[in-house]
């Protein structure tokens, strides 16, 4: 490791192997280092389970739980949107090839206490309970609204300019009641909170077209979700910068980022240091660097039946929009199952996750767990939110945000291309990964 | 659904069975992994497999870790992917992902270094620990153009790949002895524990499942 790097990465979250694959592909000499002997950081698929329950001092699970090994269980629940950012750099980088990916089943939303599935199609609109008769009509002029419409042509804009009103003023328009505000807001748009009703309509719009565009492209619901964990993310990108030539060393423990006149040059490990121009790390690594924004709970509950009135779907989402259940922020429901290989045969598990807001968190997500029948076993954490609190230009450090509580990765992919930028001063070229990687045809 | 790029397909799937057309017989599709101590000649053996090439001074594996190609046997077209570390064994980096679902593994060392030997061992219990417990596993002896400076006896590698029921060659990447060989082996037995395993699924009753894997037992043993 004695030698001279454009950049360290350090960590192997899903953001820095991210990072660190776009970096080398750009060309870059690249030496990435996590502190753990396994990859994924907080993004890792915890396996064998045994793992898991001495993770939070629980004694070891019985037989019934199957195979310990048949267990990969992630720490922050996730889903892919089908047409989302991070969709597009697995694609365009070509990691898609060592993964395999399947359709979440059904997208859910909670209203006044019971869950109603998040239609798909017109049938499923008409047959919804999620509004009545008129305002069904009202609904479906807005989202033909918001079909039709294109940002920059004022004539798809119906006297409206996307750029300049407010969504709450959009809504009003279209006649929309404040239950299927609540409903557009946050099962389509994924908004966390209420603050976007003041923002410009344009973001909602974008948004809404995310989601209908995602799930046009598997039908069942906008979200894919990767075999054998979320932790198998990270592992692609990693695999993706080795090829391009990063160097990788797991269970490396990193002592202190060298500084010389401010800038960060190079990383000290014991009595070895790797010399380089820039680091890239995730807050765990720079704890003088971050600032604390708030924090997140997450609850990782296993179980042996799938969520009740989910038609028994082996992977499901469930929103509970804030005012439902008098919050500030959403409460998150997702489930995967034995079937995406990350539970032994007959077994599923459930995440319940929001933003903290009190002194309470998890009295905060029970309206959550009240949706999951019996528990067999639950885990929670709680964790904190950082931010850095510089933007790396100066001492070129570069440091990633904490994973939020948003249920897919469009935020992450977003902090990842801003870092990129700021680091590189340049967008990421995708032209230069190589088409010949791989060579696979013949 | 599975959502990938490239025509390349499924690295994690299992066998596939296609009717191919034409050519007749079926088509297979095995992940392969490559494995051992840096420098021992895992890029080589690929290239010269793949490629028919060969580089005296081959760089560290940038740029192509998946490859494949195809082999006929028989009535059979075996489609190997092929996975190179990409330099992942390095400092002991390989992700779980590397192994996920590889049907075969070829364990590379140097026969004139006896360290590389000892770590191609290491590789060896490493596989019995992650991989799925059908992997058919061989162990190269690479670079046996250079036999005489050999520090790993050819019976010493062969009593071990026995005992740990491993297909076992010395293969040179440079003079490409045994490296058609040693794939072509692996392409046979894995096809043959394919059309075991389908078969056996195919037949209904027990005893008919029972004739099936005799016939096949003493078909491998005498072809032995």
């Amino acid at each position: 490791m004695d030698e001279e790097y454009d950049a360290i990465v350090l960590g192997t979250g899903l953001k820095e192997c991210i990072l660190s694959g776009m970096l080398s592909v750009s060309g870059k000499k690249v030496l990435h280092i996590d502190r753990n002997q396994y990859y994924g950081g907080d993004c890792a698929s915890i396996t064998p389970l045994e793992e898991l329950f001495k993770r939070f001092g629980a004694p070891s699970p019985d037989e019934t739980y199957g195979r310990g090994r048949d267990w990969n269980v992630d720490l922050i629940p996730k889903f892919l949107m089908a047409n989302g950012l991070l969709v597009k750099l697995l694609i365009h980088t070509g990691v898609t090839r060592y993964l395999e990916f399947k359709s979440v089943e059904g997208s859910y939303v909670y209203k006044g206490g019971k869950i109603s599935k998040v239609p798909v199609d017109q049938k499923e609109a008409l047959a919804s309970d999620l509004m009545g008769m008129f305002e069904k009509r009202r609904f479906r002029n807005f989202l033909m609204f918001v079909q039709d419409v294109r940002e920059d042509d004022p004539r798809t804009w119906k006297d409206l300019d996307p750029n300049t009103t407010t969504t709450q003023q959009l809504y009003n328009k279209f006649g929309i009641d404040k239950n299927t505000q609540d409903f557009t807001g946050h099962a389509l748009a994924l908004y966390r909170d209420d603050e976007y009703l003041n923002d410009p309509a344009v973001q909602t719009v974008r948004r809404i077209k995310l989601y209908s565009d995602s799930l046009a492209r598997y039908g069942k619901s906008p979200y894919l979700y990767p075999m054998y964990g979320l932790g198998e993310l990270p592992q692609g990108f990693a695999r993706l910068s080795a090829i391009y030539g990063g160097t990788y060393m797991l269970d490396k423990p990193v002592d202190e980022i060298v500084i010389e006149n401010g800038r960060a040059v190079g990383i000290r490990s014991g009595n070895e240091v790797a010399r380089c121009k820039q680091v890239y790390c995730d807050p765990s690594y720079v704890v003088d660097r971050i600032k604390k924004t708030g924090r997140v709970i997450r609850c990782i509950c296993l179980m042996d039946h799938p969520i009740p009135n989910t038609r028994d779907a082996l992977s499901t989402q469930i929103i509970i929009p804030q005012k439902q259940v008098n919050r500030r922020s959403d409460i998150y429901v997702s489930q995967v199952s034995y079937t995406h290989q990350v539970a032994a045969k007959g077994w599923f598990i459930a995440m319940v996750s929001t933003t903290v807001e009190t002194d309470e968190p998890e009295a905060e997500i029970k309206p959550g767990l009240d949706l999951l029948g019996p528990v067999k076993q639950k885990f929670v954490i709680v964790s904190d939110y950082f931010e850095p609190t510089d933007n790396g230009l100066e001492s070129q450090i570069f440091i990633s945000t904490s994973y939020d509580a948003t249920t897919h990765f469009e935020t992450t992919c977003l902090d990842v291309l801003d870092i990129f930028k700021r680091g590189t001063g340049e967008d990421f070229d995708f032209s230069k990964v190589k088409l010949e990687l791989g060579e696979e045809e013949q | 659904m599975a959502n990938r790029g490239g025509p390349g397909g499924r690295p994690n799937g299992t066998a596939q069975q296609q009717q191919g057309g034409g050519g007749g017989g079926r088509i297979c599709q095995f992940k392969l992994v490559l494995l051992g101590e840096s420098a021992v000649g895992k890029s080589s053996l690929v290239l010269r497999f793949v490629k028919g090439q060969f580089h005296e001074y081959q760089e560290s594996t940038i740029g192509a870790a998946f490859l494949t190609q195809t082999l006929c046997l028989e009535d059979t077209t075996v489609k190997f992917e092929i996975w190179d570390t990409a330099g992942q064994e390095r400092y002991h980096s390989l992700a779980p992902m590397y192994y996920r679902g590889a049907q075969a593994a070829i364990v590379v060392y140097d026969v004139t270094n006896q360290d590389t030997f000892g770590r191609a061992k290491t590789w060896v219990k490493e596989l019995q620990r992650h991989a799925s417990p059908n992997i058919v596993i061989a162990l190269a002896g690479n670079k046996a153009d250079l036999s005489n400076k050999r520090n790993v006896e050819l019976d010493e590698a062969k009593a071990y790949a026995e005992e740990n029921g491993l297909l076992f060659m010395e293969t040179s990447a440079k003079t490409a002895v045994n490296v058609n060989e040693i794939f072509q082996e692996i392409g046979e037995s894995i096809v043959g524990l394919f059309v075991l395993v389908v078969g056996i699924q195919i037949c209904r009753s027990e005893q008919s499942r029972l004739n099936y894997v005799s016939k096949i037992v003493y078909s491998l043993w005498y072809r032995k």
